[in-house]
């Protein structure tokens, strides 16, 4: 219960935009996700390549669609 | 709120999109993707992949044959060169899946090349973009742009693909694509 409140208060850690195309570089496809929370037009007109859409309203009803054993870079 | 729902590791990417200076992609989630799903098995896949690789390299020679700057052409000889290899992998991937050795020739004949990658008709791109067509840094900046919306539509497809195999191998050929813009990023720099 304690870990989970923990969980709940703790901030993700923020990376800049070097750190992230790093990360992209440097791990395989399909071992990790990232999630484009803006809404579908923003998406449209430009997203990183890969980026799965979820708009932030809709976020807590679609969880099911993310793997929550991989790791999640979320713009 | 994703830290708090069992997410093991969420970053955050600072300043969002505007701060992204990588490659970027276009278009709505739909884009293109029924290129792939007329056969989402993996062979029809790699029978997809390989059409759009040999249209690009087609595409790529052709201009090469319009220009009298020998640069450009090189360049552009070049690049049909890299997509050439690609076809080369995405074939081996192709024979890893089919049930039984595969002529290579035979293969080809099943492939629609009429779509560059990314999910352009070749005539119609050419026309739009024939301002890039002029310079080697263009042309470069044109093949990133294409390799980006390639790895972006391989990528939506393997988000949604249900059959047995398919991710893995949108995945594989992905992976490729990633390194063929970091190469095609460092060819761009000399320019």
């Amino acid at each position: 219960m304690l870990d989970k409140l923990k969980a709940y208060l703790t901030p993700a850690e923020s990376i800049d935009a070097g750190q992230a195309e790093d990360f992209r570089l440097t791990h395989p496809e399909g071992s990790y996700t990232v999630l484009d929370v803006r809404q579908p037009s923003e998406y449209e007109q430009s997203h990183i390549p890969g980026s799965k859409l979820i708009p932030l309203p809709n976020l807590s009803d679609r969880l099911d669609e993310l793997d929550h054993h991989k790791p999640v870079v979320v713009y | 709120m994703l830290s708090g729902r069992g997410f093991t590791k969420v970053y955050n990417l600072s300043g969002g999109i505007k701060a992204w200076d990588g490659l970027t992609a276009e278009g709505p989630v739909e884009l293109n993707l029924n290129l792939i799903q007329k056969d989402p098995s993996p062979l029809g896949i790699t029978k997809s992949a390989y059409g759009m690789e040999q249209a690009l390299g087609d595409f790529y020679r052709k201009v090469a044959h319009t220009t009298d700057n020998a640069e450009l052409k090189d360049l552009l000889t070049k690049l049909a060169s890299i997509e050439d290899k690609h076809k080369d992998y995405v074939f081996s991937l192709y024979t890893e899946v089919a049930s039984g050795p595969e002529d290579r020739s035979a293969f080809e004949k099943t492939v629609n090349t009429e779509v560059l990658e990314g999910g352009y008709n070749a005539e119609e791109y050419m026309e739009r973009n024939k301002k890039f067509l002029a310079s080697p840094a263009g042309v470069l900046d044109l093949a990133m742009m294409l390799e980006a919306q390639a790895l972006d539509l391989y990528l939506r497809f393997a988000d949604v693909a249900e059959k047995a195999g398919a991710k893995e191998i949108l995945f594989k050929i992905s992976d490729e694509e990633k390194t063929h813009l970091t190469a095609l990023g460092n060819l761009r720099a000399k320019y």
